[in-house]
């Protein structure tokens, strides 16, 4: 069960991680973003650099977990 | 006598979503506008429909699981959560799944003006139940505390010091330490017992989600006013600002207390059965700077 939820928390992880990288992006090329000025392209720098500092955490987390569950215990 | 709370609930559950559906109706006959603007009315005007029935299931859930002693079962198992507590929180995070992921792709389509695959009012629709689910629970969740009283979540005040120089223990010890020479706490000094929830779950996770729940909430229901009643453009402009943000701090809570819990197996068992496995009844304290402070100890990692 822990795998499972480690598996879809993994999944849960992936689209944030191309979330960041839209965020990040978009703080540079974005028209809008450039457009409402230098505090909005920092939001996006900063929300999506955040996004994807705690999407890794939890990926590595998770990969741990799946790896673990499927290695034998050697009982 | 068990059972008639739960018929309570179905009931309002059925009266409430007949209501939604005949305000959504209603909208559909005499208002000449689009779909998204259509979901937009009938939000604002299920809104009563939405909070009454929160604040009904949060009196049925005091009424059903008082706070009580702290109960053990047989096999050794610790009361965690009550059933209330363990409803409300699955449907606050099928509320999150519905909203989140819709509001992300929203904002991000407009900062990219790039068209999704669905058509724009579909987003919006489910937001928009997402958003009611998240309402609902929330509306529940403070009625359900306020007749239990329970506050084990929260710390007295006077308390502060104490519970921060414990959060400053139970993190990674770099970080920590910096923290703690930030805020000038003296870690040599035992922080002594947490309670029932650790250090971090006091001072950092439920005040950060209780105040983007807040924050994105509020500053929903203003977004939604401004077609009911007449609001300023630029509080309009900042509200959104602050519901953007308030969507990133939860997309990183999200992330962050699945990382959290995950890593704490128990917790994650009880938020599911409301019960804590055995061997993992009891909260470690900080200060334990050679171990985990503050986690549940066992589970199967």
């Amino acid at each position: 069960m822990k795998r499972v939820a480690a598996i879809l928390a993994l999944l849960w992880c992936l689209p944030h991680l191309v979330v960041a990288f839209w965020m990040v992006q978009g703080a540079f090329v974005a028209k809008t973003a450039m457009h409402e000025g230098v505090i909005a392209q920092f939001s996006l720098l900063a929300g999506g650099l955040l996004i994807a500092v705690f999407s890794l955490f939890l990926a590595r987390l998770c990969v741990q977990i799946v790896l673990a569950s499927s290695q034998p215990s050697g009982a | 006598m068990r059972l008639i709370g739960p018929l309570i609930a179905l009931a309002g559950t059925i009266v409430a979503g007949l209501l939604v559906l005949n305000i959504a109706s209603q909208v559909g006959q005499t208002q000449p506008w689009g779909a998204e603007l259509s979901d937009n009315f009938v939000f604002v005007r299920a809104l009563p429909a939405i909070l009454g029935l929160g604040v009904l299931y949060g009196v049925l859930g005091g009424w059903l699981s008082p706070r009580g002693a702290a109960a053990r079962r047989a096999d050794g198992a610790v009361r965690r959560f009550s059933t209330t507590t363990v409803l409300l929180h699955a449907l606050l995070a099928a509320g999150f799944l519905l909203a989140l992921p819709t509001g992300i792709w929203q904002y991000l389509g407009g900062i990219l003006d790039v068209q999704g695959p669905l058509p724009v009012f579909l987003y919006y629709r489910i937001h928009y139940i997402g958003a009611g689910l998240v309402l609902v629970s929330v509306a529940a969740f403070v009625t359900y505390w306020w007749m239990t009283g329970d506050r084990s979540l929260l710390f007295a005040p006077g308390d502060l010091r104490r519970h921060l120089r414990g959060f400053a223990l139970e993190l990674p010890p770099q970080l920590g330490m910096r923290l703690a020479g930030l805020l000038l706490l003296d870690t040599k000094q035992p922080a002594g017992s947490p309670g029932t929830f650790t250090f971090y779950e006091k001072v950092f996770s439920f005040p950060t989600w209780g105040f983007a729940i807040g924050l994105i909430s509020i500053t929903g229901l203003v977004k939604l006013l401004r077609y009911a009643m007449p609001i300023p453009g630029q509080v309009i402009f900042v509200d959104s600002t602050l519901h953007v943000t308030a969507m990133v701090i939860l997309v990183i809570r999200t992330l962050d207390h699945l990382r959290y819990t995950l890593a704490r197996w128990p917790l994650v068992v009880a938020m599911t059965t409301g019960w804590l496995p055995i061997g993992t009844g009891s909260v470690r304290g900080a200060p334990a700077r050679t171990s985990p402070a503050g986690s549940v100890s066992g589970g199967d990692e």
